[in-house]
């Protein structure tokens, strides 16, 4: 499923991966400390968030379940 | 009063990806006020990600010859090109990659190997998502102020005249109101949010509100489309890269291989290449596959290298199942269907200088219909660096207007008014999911048989859908926050751009370049020697022809054959 985690442990609130992703699938928690996944259904994995994170906190699957789609379009 | 942020400037730019960030640089080295506003963060939002494989360089000391350069480009394109932008295109190329040079972009180390990438053209490669933050530091050096995470919904009119914009920060739900002496628009072109690639922040918002504020928007009947790897259609970073250098590895259902080589330079290879795989779909010889056992020690050596520039890591590769040594076959998706073509769709630009028929309105990068590329790109690369070119050249031209232009008074029931238009879905109680209705467009105009292979009667059938869409979703989506309430309207502008792109196809009864109507299956010269124009007539969505002119028609007194060497299916038959 697209981006999967964020680990919290890893996660330094940079928010760089914020601005990384063009979708809004990203924001940073209510305290504005950690990065967190608020909107997951908007995730295109096109993967910038964990290209930019600068300490590898944040995996995206290559998966993406879009119910109804067609593979030829 | 309308309450919200006002920002008052000379140039306003919406979208800052790489024709916005030229725009607004130019613009604030004459020395007037600029904004960049940008619906996700400007340097990095606008990069598609394949934005880095080729940037067209014309430069003769690296062997680019101009007329032959000028040749391809009007042949692929099919002689609907613009040429004066073809010559712009080429010419400002240079001093496009030196300000780059001087800005401290990054090119590929092996700059030189690339040259000569895709003979005749001439360029270099970026590395990869290095050179947008570069031209953001540049952006922010000169003093241009930079709004990020705010979507322009609508631009603002007085007097027929474009005076800003007005839009809402999806984090905070606040209005923003821009009061601009002049207005560029590079908010990218269109799509529907394509499952095969991701580029799904481009809805066509910039000429959604172009065409609201009643501009004309033109070349909408011409699609995009390349492949990626069906298993992972998303994740086509280097996928794409792969399957794009490497077409001759492509083979259809029943192994046959179906495309001839590109890199060997055949003349208009490419649009074939693009093409006669949605030709073999619809001829029911799926699966297209991608066999890398069809490849040379030195082609799998060559993709390996692409994968490290495109900074795809063996793990990555790994996570999809794609070792190239395996040499295994992979079956290939139907790449970005429904986006509109670079450089030819858009809010139609009347001179180099990228102004509309509409007076403080500029468009440039993939929104500006500057129609240098005909009904085809000529080559890979030509997408983004003439974005760059025109988005300089509009920056320059629009804060020239801007310091002719005296101060603005808005008026304040406009303002109220577009505010209603955009808070109007946060208020309903009940209504239609803009998620749902994004899906339902998706499977009306996306599948092959609208988009690449169309016939007149599927246009309108879908047509009818689109219009029910507009009617009757459209103005009642719900939505529950500031989040949403985005999707609400990039669905609207999906929706508008929907009808924009069958309105437009149904209106070309001929076939050319990527258009190709199997009920129209050849090309109708010279009454079709025309690009379209959509425009807003009286509430209704009218369709026009202009046409190219006459010294820009190919030698008519040629056959048909000569004129033009690619066939389509059912071109001769009677």
């Amino acid at each position: 499923m697209s981006i999967e985690r964020i680990d919290p442990e890893l996660c330094t609130g940079c928010g760089i991966c914020v601005n990384s992703c063009p979708m809004d699938v990203i924001r940073m928690d209510e305290k504005g400390e950690k990065a967190i996944i608020k909107y997951p259904e908007e995730c295109m994995c096109c993967d910038y968030c964990e290209l930019d994170c600068p300490v590898d906190a944040i995996y995206v699957s290559p998966e993406k379940y879009a119910p109804l789609m067609v593979s030829w379009c | 009063m309308s309450s919200g942020n006002v920002v008052e400037t000379d140039v306003l730019v919406i979208g800052g990806g790489i024709g916005g960030c030229f725009a607004a640089i130019k613009a604030k080295e004459t020395g007037v006020d600029v904004t960049i506003v940008d619906k996700a963060y400007a340097g990095k939002s606008g990069a598609s990600i394949a934005a880095t494989i080729f940037w067209m360089v014309f430069n003769p000391e690296w062997g680019a010859d101009f007329d032959v350069l000028m040749d391809t480009f009007v042949k692929a394109g099919e002689y609907i090109n613009n040429r004066e932008w073809c010559e712009v295109v080429l010419k400002d190329s240079l001093a496009i990659y030196q300000d780059m040079v001087a800005w401290g972009v990054e090119f590929h180390p092996d700059w030189r190997e690339c040259i000569n990438m895709y003979p005749p053209f001439t360029g270099v490669r970026l590395k990869f998502r290095k050179h947008a933050p570069a031209l953001r530091k540049q952006a922010e050096k000169v003093g241009v102020r930079i709004i990020d995470r705010v979507m322009c919904t609508d631009l603002l009119k007085q007097d027929d005249k474009i005076v800003g914009a007005i839009g809402f920060s999806y984090d905070t739900g606040g209005l923003y109101i821009f009061k601009a002496k002049a207005t560029i628009l590079t908010a990218g072109g269109s799509s529907y949010k394509p499952p095969q690639f991701a580029m799904w922040p481009i809805t066509g918002d910039g000429e959604g509100m172009a065409y609201r504020a009643g501009a004309e928007i033109t070349g909408k009947e011409f699609p995009t489309t390349f492949p990626t790897l069906a298993s992972y259609p998303l994740w086509g970073r280097s996928t794409w890269a792969y399957i794009h250098l490497f077409p001759r590895l492509t083979t259809d259902g029943s192994g046959a291989t179906t495309v001839p080589p590109f890199e060997s330079g055949v003349e208009g290879s490419r649009r074939e290449w693009a093409l006669n795989w949605e030709f073999l779909v619809h001829a029911g010889k799926r699966p297209i596959i991608w066999d890398l056992g069809l490849a040379s020690d030195e082609e799998i050596k060559r993709a390996q290298r692409e994968a490290a520039n495109s900074g795809f890591s063996p793990a990555e590769h790994e996570r999809i199942g794609l070792d190239l040594n395996q040499r295994g076959k992979f079956a290939v998706s139907g790449g970005p269907a429904g986006y509109s073509q670079a450089g030819q769709a858009g809010v139609w630009v009347h001179d180099t200088e990228c102004t509309t028929s509409l007076p403080g309105l500029y468009a440039a990068g993939d929104c500006g219909g500057i129609r240098y590329n005909g009904s085809y790109l000529a080559n890979p690369g030509l997408g983004t660096g003439p974005s760059a070119v025109s988005g300089r050249r509009a920056g320059v031209g629009a804060a020239d207007y801007a310091l002719r232009e005296k101060k603005l008074s808005i008026d304040e029931t406009e303002i109220d008014r577009l505010k209603k238009v955009i808070y109007t879905p946060m208020e309903r109680k009940s209504g239609f999911s803009p998620r749902w209705v994004t899906q339902l467009l998706q499977n009306t105009v996306m599948p092959y048989y609208i988009v690449f292979v169309k016939h007149g009667e599927r246009l309108q059938a879908a047509l009818t859908i689109v219009e029910f869409l507009r009617d009757h979703l459209v103005p009642k989506l719900m939505v529950k926050d500031a989040h949403e309430l985005r999707l609400a309207h990039e669905t609207k502008n999906m929706v508008l751009n929907a009808e924009m792109m069958l309105r437009a196809a149904l209106f070309r009864t001929e076939s050319r370049g990527l258009h190709y109507r199997e009920d129209y299956p050849r090309r109708d010269d010279p009454t079709w020697l025309a690009w379209t124009k959509v425009k807003e007539e009286q509430g209704r969505m009218k369709v026009s022809r202009e046409p190219v002119p006459e010294e820009w028609w190919p030698d008519l007194s040629k056959p048909y054959e000569e004129r033009y060497d690619l066939r389509f299916p059912g071109e001769f038959v009677e």
